[in-house]
């Protein structure tokens, strides 16, 4: 049935029209070129400091509590409000005013302080640390576009689309993916996030659209050049590992296998451990069942070099949608369930069931990998959060990598940019509108599963690679609360932990 | 050590279930799968929905070129429920940082948008005063510079006028070569440096630049000293001077352009008369007449926007099938990173959103994206003008020119009959993209 045309012009409700920006009626006085409030940061030109600084209260990221635990506490809509309100005060307050007039005078055509794209294709790599520090002004550009980015982000989230719209039109025409600051990609890639959100608002839907193949092919880059996954994979190794002992019959349930990576390491290690191998079950789970044939033959065989016993189950499903009939535990058979969440697209479902079926299966180690970003919250909150997590994230990749590595470029734009993209849509990260849960420790706790502290030898494991990683410097691993984080400066952006069923006796 | 394999139901390789929104309930003619098991796919009762959900995963190409013009056919029809869902796909599936379907998907998303909102208007005047505001005469010409040191695209109309105004002017002392272009004056320095190596006694040149709207007075200026400076590098005697501030070129008048009894004129329009109001073309050729040049040489991108501008579906698969050409030269001329062909990707974004999305009766003057190929303008010139061709020497040179490139770039010389098709194309690929001509006065 078609509907007429008067529809579509019936949602243009929702854009506003448009009114030419009129710089002079504003009234903001002219402002400094340096916010000497700003300058200690400026000065080290990183991008994370930065926007740490403006959302510190917002984020309230301590290096010893979690931040979840307080963000979790924080869930009533004048709490939301609140957020809103910091960031306002942000917006609008004295301190923070220069953002008009300094637009104007970035525009200047004075020598050297035009807005100045970095036409420079080679950045002398030798100087490894500067990669991602360029020239002051190109701070002071990326101190513009963030707190253009920040207006954008406000306009949507009272859906002022119209004016969200325009604005972004302005803002992705000044950032670029390709810039010399982590602060210029960022802002390219949040930017087009936006956009992407202002039209699926427009139209109404939240679904999306995945081309796995290049979000798995990405992630397997991203794992080559930074050690978050590889630190997951090594740490959930150990602690099922450690489950494992004395155990003959196990059964692994990976929630969201991918290509498998992660899982040889662990098979080398049950093959050659003293007691002697373990009949192993693995059952992975994913979004294609070709993919998961295809990791099942790969681990299959190798398994069959180790001269280990081995069967591969493939549900191609997500965990949420399956019953514990599916998944076929045999009896006297030790159970773990590996869980590395992402935001590359929804792996598992309604997060309630999630929950139902894995106090139904009892396993009898849970290990977890979470990103430290809420996924829950208003636009927002997402919104400050996650540009906090991936600025984190840019600046780490920018240290060690050149401006205009294709490599890097992949990462960033068919995996990074792609979660961003999905936590700021309407529908939130589950593209479902489905409220996800903040934080999996907590409801973890809530639910009766007991957390197994991570053990001394996993968090060996993490040092071990953060050793492949130079610089290590720049990585922080922390351990506290029997969890293991790994981050970025100050910034955790991942934490590893273990979990067991309280009805199954701890393994020794 | 068997692999036991475990069947449960298949699933299509991408996940593809479509939920309302609170907001928008009432405008969805889909059905909501909330309680179905993510596998389904939603069913449309309109059958042609159907096979949108066949479509195959983004590993194969192509799949912005089927999925764009569904839409403009979509729009173009009216048909509101399939807009709204290739829109949706579109905007899942496009990004300007990707790879080219991608890029090509995200530009004319943009345009199509535009068109089902009524926006193009807005959105196009945010994407010039947005340009203007981040140009300068530094960035702009690096730009073009670099455009020219990796593709012949610009060089080519240049290397042929120039030979074309030289062989024409040649004898003669006193030189006036109107310029109505796009490039920033970077055609002129080999055209100086070529009366300067003259035997005989080097010429006067006159460079009288028309600017056309989009083009900042400050670039300008500082092109104007720049030449003026490498003209007494050169030792020939020059002047320049600037027209601007015209509200179209068919004001241009004699007086204006000073022009001069004893100057031998030559006008030189590359990517200029595409910039005219179509139903002004004619107008501005007459004026060139009343110049009395003794040549004309007019450079223009071969793609056809005009004859199609009442059929938006004809005008939009003509402007997909152009800058899908134009975009995969840019790829493979630019390394993988390149700032500089973000830039001009992002230039092209303007052009499709103007001539997909904006009306030309409300628009400002001088911003008329509407290109005719070679043929449409021989048309148009040959009223006033008679095709006078390129010498051997010059296609030599020409051929010189694409040797410097990489593989990929041919000379194609006129098929038929001469009034038809005069000039030379450009081709890449085996496909004709930019037409070269040059014109004398015809007998009155």
């Amino acid at each position: 049935m078609k509907a007429g045309f008067e529809m579509v012009q019936g949602a243009l409700d929702t854009i506003q029209p448009h009114e030419p920006w009129d710089y002079t009626s504003v009234g903001f006085p002219a402002a400094p070129r340096f916010n000497p409030f700003l300058k200690p940061i400026m000065e080290h030109n990183e991008l994370s400091e930065w926007v740490e600084q403006i959302t510190k209260q917002l984020v309230e990221d301590l290096p010893e509590t979690a931040a979840s635990d307080i963000l979790q506490h924080s869930e009533t809509q004048s709490d939301q409000d609140q957020s809103r309100g910091l960031l306002f005060e942000f917006l609008f307050s004295g301190d923070f005013r220069p953002r008009k007039a300094t637009r104007r005078n970035n525009f200047d055509t004075v020598a050297g302080n035009e807005l100045q794209w970095s036409n420079e294709p080679r950045v002398n790599v030798s100087d490894q640390g500067r990669n991602c520090k360029g020239l002051s002004r190109v701070d002071e550009n990326g101190l513009t576009l963030i707190t253009l980015l920040l207006e954008c982000a406000v306009a949507v989230s009272v859906d002022n689309l119209g004016e969200a719209h325009r604005m972004l039109l302005e803002l992705t025409q000044m950032s670029s993916p390709y810039g010399l600051s982590c602060a210029e990609r960022a802002v390219a890639y949040f930017a087009k996030a936006m956009s992407s959100r202002v039209i699926n608002s427009w139209l109404g839907i939240c679904s999306p659209l995945v081309d796995y193949k290049s979000i798995h092919g990405a992630f397997q880059v991203f794992n080559n050049i930074s050690p978050f996954i590889k630190f997951a994979h090594f740490t959930s190794n150990q602690a099922i590992l450690e489950a494992f002992h004395r155990r003959d019959r196990v059964h692994i349930l990976d929630l969201d296998i991918m290509q498998g990576l992660q899982w040889p390491a662990l098979f080398h290690i049950l093959a050659t451990r003293m007691e002697g191998p373990p009949h192993v079950r693995m059952t992975g789970m994913g979004t294609s069942m070709e993919i998961l044939v295809e990791t099942g033959k790969q681990l299959a065989n190798f398994a069959k070099r180790l001269g280990m016993s081995f069967e591969f189950y493939p549900i191609a499903r997500k965990f949420a949608e399956i019953d514990a009939l599916t998944v076929q535990v045999r009896h006297g058979e030790t159970l773990a369930v590996h869980w590395l969440q992402h935001s590359m697209y929804d792996a598992t479902g309604p997060d309630w069931k999630t929950m139902r079926l894995l106090k139904e299966l009892s396993p009898t180690i849970i290990t977890l990998v979470e990103q430290d970003i809420s996924h829950g919250g208003s636009f927002l909150d997402r919104f400050v959060g996650s540009l906090h997590y991936y600025s984190t994230l840019f600046d780490s990749l920018g240290v060690n990598l050149p401006v205009d590595d294709p490599i890097r470029h992949r990462v960033e734009h068919w995996l990074l940019y792609r979660e961003i993209n999905n936590i700021l849509a309407i529908g939130g990260p589950a593209r479902s509108g489905e409220d996800k849960y903040r934080h999996w420790r907590i409801e973890l706790a809530k639910n009766c599963i007991v957390q197994v502290p991570m053990s001394a030898n996993s968090m060996a494991q993490a040092q071990l690679i953060l050793n492949m990683f130079p610089p290590a410097y720049g990585y922080s691993l922390v351990q506290g609360d029997g969890t293991l984080r790994l981050g970025w400066k100050d910034t955790s952006l991942y934490t590893a932990s273990a979990w067991t069923s309280s009805n199954i006796a701890p393994p020794k | 050590m068997d692999t036991t394999l475990f069947t449960p139901q298949e699933s299509p390789t991408f996940f593809h279930c479509i939920e309302q929104t609170n907001d928008h309930a009432a405008t969805m003619d889909m059905q909501s799968n909330n309680n179905q098991s993510h596998t389904s796919t939603s069913r449309s009762s309109d059958s042609t929905d159907h096979h949108l959900q066949q479509l195959p995963s983004h590993a194969s190409g192509k799949w912005a070129s089927r999925l764009l013009k569904e839409c403009a056919r979509a729009i173009s029809d009216k048909d509101s429920t399939k807009i709204h869902h290739l829109l949706w796909m579109l905007n899942e599936l496009a990004s300007p940082y990707g790879d080219c379907d991608q890029k090509l998907a995200s530009y004319f998303l943009q345009a199509l948008f535009c068109k089902a909102t009524d926006s193009g208007l807005r959105c196009h005047r945010t994407l010039s005063s947005v340009a203007e505001k981040s140009s300068t005469f530094d960035s702009a010409r690096k730009l073009i510079l670099k455009f020219q040191e990796v593709s012949p695209w610009m060089n080519f109309g240049h290397v042929a006028s120039n030979g074309a105004i030289l062989e024409a002017l040649d004898g003669d002392t006193k030189l006036h070569i109107i310029d109505i272009s796009n490039t920033l004056c970077t055609q002129w320095p080999t055209l100086l440096e070529s009366l300067a190596t003259r035997n005989d006694e080097t010429p006067h040149l006159k460079l009288t630049v028309v600017v056309i709207a989009s083009t900042v007075s400050s670039v300008m200026k500082e092109v104007g000293q720049r030449m003026e400076k490498f003209a007494r590098l050169m030792g020939v005697p020059f002047e320049f001077n600037v027209i601007s501030g015209l509200k179209h070129l068919g004001e241009l008048t004699n007086e204006m352009l000073g022009v001069q009894e004893d100057e031998a004129v030559a006008v030189n329009c590359i990517g200029g008369l595409r910039r005219v109001e179509v139903q002004e073309r004619a107008g501005v050729i007459r004026l060139f007449q009343s110049l009395r040049p003794r040549v004309v040489t007019i450079v223009e991108e071969e793609a056809d926007f005009s004859s199609s501008k009442d059929d938006f579906v004809k005008c939009f698969d003509e402007c997909l099938r152009f800058y899908t050409l134009y975009f995969e030269m840019l790829e493979e001329s630019f390394f993988p990173t390149s700032n500089d062909r973000l830039m001009l990707e992002r230039e092209c974004s303007k052009s499709i959103v103007r001539v997909l999305a904006c009306d030309d009766e409300n628009s400002d003057q001088g911003e008329c994206e509407r290109r005719e190929r070679g043929r449409q303008w021989c048309e148009r010139l040959k009223e006033a003008f008679s095709p006078s061709g390129f010498s051997d020497d010059v296609v030599d040179d020409v051929k010189a020119l694409l040797k410097r490139y990489r593989a990929g770039w041919g000379v194609v010389p006129p098929q038929g009959d001469d009034h038809k098709s005069a000039g030379i194309y450009l081709t890449w690929k085996e496909v004709s993209v930019v037409w070269a001509s040059a014109w004398k006065p015809s007998k009155a």
